[in-house]
């Protein structure tokens, strides 16, 4: 068992994390925020001096292990770019990325992209991208779609898979920062004469949060390992509805934790919270994934570990 | 990345649950009920595992085993917990005691408690808890006093699990007062029979043979009995939590119990609320979860590299697995009228494993202990 990343995959998201900060780290996002339609111009730069584009995440172990550390990276800064949906792109479909969508309300955070993108719903169902809507709040758009195929779920590196597990990781590095913002929060900030961090109270609620992480870091490594096995797609499912619950915990406690300094945008964490939001609700939500989850399983309990 | 445990830790699972299914009885739920037979399945079944070179695997090959891996050594902990650890108590002695005597054991000692642990004939008990003294161990008060060539000792424990059944006591004492209390700590090995110790049961919701006070007066031991050098015994304890960092796996059977509803529950599943349901699900990916992190820890640890909030992670999060896993299924089964044959070991074995997981945010280092692990950790990295 090696249950832990390849050093070049940890290298190179480490590299990723230093250019991500070079180029202008979280003003990146403050940027894009102002005008959505300079995405690419800020952003595609500094991923193809990393050689982005030449990760193969879906046949291609060292370049998955790559593409998903690459992510992380990108989710730490809160990076004003899909970029797990870039390297989500079906290889048999001349396009530039791939969403996965709810089926009934297609949603995704493409707004200002000039790109063409694939969609695919849970089920497989595979459409491109023809139109989106006005921006919304974390460069959400409504997305006008035209039907391609159902081949998205075929095989198990199918699109499904990698389009759920990628943004998980971007996700899981969102987590990274914001605890990270939040211990440096609390060992500076003193109440009563004392460090926050001094406090039992403070302390504990920690805790919650770290094993949320912790235990998403290794759900996402395991479905990143399982894609192309037959239970690719439970696994990402499994691990989308964690990542999803993990975020909850983790943003309400480092909230709660930064007090109301947290709300205000001159702190990071305002940022990174309301920017988690896309990953934590699209294509589904809490309460829709694990519907879902419950009902593809139907008297399958998830296989694979227990043998 | 590698997720596979390996052909060896396959064949081994598919050979323990054979011999499960050959050796243990389809209703039983563990050795510690009022039943004698119950415990006497566990004895049989260690006799069966160590003639079958399975008992002590993950035992250096000098001392009977068989240099298992630690995915070896984790397939035979999942296994057994999964299905109502039908080794009894005797877990404990493969698990820490015969490791530690190798490591801290005279020759004698070796020899005289290693043959006994490896063919399954000895049961041991944990004299570590006191009233006053739980999750502040080194506050203890149970003292050994030089009496010439041995020592007298004099005190209670207590939540002493098994203490009714066991031949031997892993005895923590203090044999002198210094400046810190972690110093000034011996551990003694105790044969059970002696009549200066007095064991009462305490009635619990876990079962019988959980819990129970140990009451030492003035019993004479030897110099021989001392398990390393004496004061040194705070060290000893340290290493045997290390063996317990990942402790029981508490998920493998919460995640049996919860694969097996469906098919237990035949047509009343698809019956059941949507949210029920719906929470199976959670609970089957917090199963995964837990699994997943003690394998980190597992690993961290087999190559050196283990930090002590690791472990606390995991443990945070498979007791709580436990007891949220415990109310789903509680709630699973009270949907089945009572009564109805087809789920009656079902049931009680869900029933079971509720009593039981009260327990778990408290036993082996409370839940609050391994949050303050893990706290420092993170403080202390940043």
């Amino acid at each position: 068992m090696i249950l832990d990343l390849g050093s070049e995959a940890k290298e190179y998201g480490h590299e990723a994390l230093r250019a991500f900060e070079t180029a202008g780290g979280d003003q990146l996002l403050q940027q894009a925020e102002a005008k959505p339609d300079t995405r690419e111009a800020l952003v595609a730069p500094v991923l193809d001096r990393l050689g982005a584009w030449d990760l193969d995440p879906r046949v291609d172990h060292d370049g998955r292990e790559a593409a998903a550390a690459l992510c992380r990276s990108a989710g730490y800064w809160a990076l004003p770019y899909p970029v797990a949906e870039r390297l989500s792109r079906p290889t048999d479909l001349d396009l530039d990325g791939l969403v996965v969508v709810a089926g009934d309300t297609p949603e995704a955070a493409l707004a200002g992209m000039q790109n063409r993108w694939a969609a695919v719903t849970l089920g497989g169902h595979r459409s491109r991208v023809v139109g989106l809507s006005a921006v919304g709040p974390g460069f959400v758009a409504a997305l006008e779609l035209s039907d391609i195929d159902g081949q998205g779920a075929g095989d198990g590196a199918g699109d499904v898979a990698l389009g759920v597990v990628l943004p998980c990781w971007t996700l899981l590095g969102m987590l990274d920062r914001a605890i990270e913002l939040t211990i440096a929060h609390i060992r500076l900030r003193k109440q009563f004469g004392q460090p926050l961090a001094s406090f039992q109270g403070v302390q504990f609620q920690l805790t919650d949060a770290e094993v949320e992480r912790t235990g998403l870091d290794m759900l996402a490594k395991y479905a990143l390992w399982s894609i192309g096995s037959d239970d690719a797609i439970d696994d990402a499912l499994a691990l989308r509805l964690a990542a999803i619950e993990a975020a909850e915990v983790v943003f309400r406690v480092c909230h709660q934790l930064h007090g109301a300094v947290g709300f205000c945008d001159e702190t990071t964490l305002s940022w990174l919270s309301r920017y988690s939001q896309p990953l934590r609700r699209l294509p589904l939500g809490l309460s829709a994934t694990r519907d879902y989850v419950t009902r593809r399983l139907g008297r399958r309990a998830l296989t694979g570990l227990y043998g | 990345m590698d997720f596979d445990m390996g052909e060896n830790a396959t064949r081994l699972r598919r050979t323990l649950r054979d011999l499960i299914k050959t050796h243990v009885p389809g209703d039983f739920l563990g050795a510690f009920t009022d039943d004698p037979a119950d415990l006497e399945v566990a004895q049989r079944f260690c006799r069966t595992l160590a003639e079958q070179g399975l008992l002590c695997m993950s035992w250096p090959a000098e001392f009977g085993g068989r240099d298992a891996s630690v995915w070896e050594q984790t397939v035979v902990r999942e296994e057994m917990w999964a299905h109502h650890e039908p080794r009894g108590a005797q877990y404990m002695g493969v698990n820490w005691v015969g490791p530690i005597i190798m490591r801290h054991g005279s020759e004698e000692q070796r020899r005289q408690h290693l043959p006994l642990i490896a063919r399954g004939e000895v049961i041991w008990c944990q004299g570590f808890s006191e009233p006053e003294a739980g999750s502040d161990l080194a506050s203890l008060r149970t003292a050994a006093r030089a009496d010439g060539d041995g020592w007298r000792v004099s005190g209670q424990k207590i939540w002493t699990s098994y203490a009714t059944m066991a031949q031997w006591c892993f005895l923590l004492a203090r044999t002198s007062k210094e400046e810190k209390k972690q110093q000034g700590l011996t551990i003694f090995l105790v044969p059970m029979d002696d009549p200066a110790i007095q064991v009462r049961p305490i009635r619990a919701m876990l079962g019988p043979h959980h819990l129970n006070e140990v009451f030492f007066d003035d019993l004479k031991v030897t110099n021989a009995d001392v398990l390393g050098p004496v004061g040194g015994g705070w060290s000893i304890v340290q290493d045997v939590m290390s063996f317990e960092r990942v402790g029981i796996a508490r998920y493998a059977r919460c995640e049996r119990l919860l694969a097996a509803a469906p098919s237990i529950l035949g047509d009343r599943w698809e019956e059941l609320p949507a949210e029920l349901r719906g929470r199976w699900t959670r609970m089957l990916t917090h199963c995964r979860r837990a699994r997943l992190l003690a394998y980190r820890v597992v690993s961290l640890q087999s190559s050196g590299r283990i930090q002590p909030g690791d472990a606390a992670a995991y443990r945070i999060a498979v007791t709580r697995l436990d007891q949220d896993s415990a109310e789903v299924l509680m709630e699973i089964v009270a949907s089945v009228p009572r009564g109805d044959a087809s789920t009656e070991y079902y049931r009680a074995e869900v029933e079971d494993h509720w009593r039981y997981s009260q327990a778990s945010t408290v036993a082996s280092g409370s839940i609050e202990v391994q949050r303050m692990l893990l706290s420092r950790a993170l403080l202390a990295a940043s």
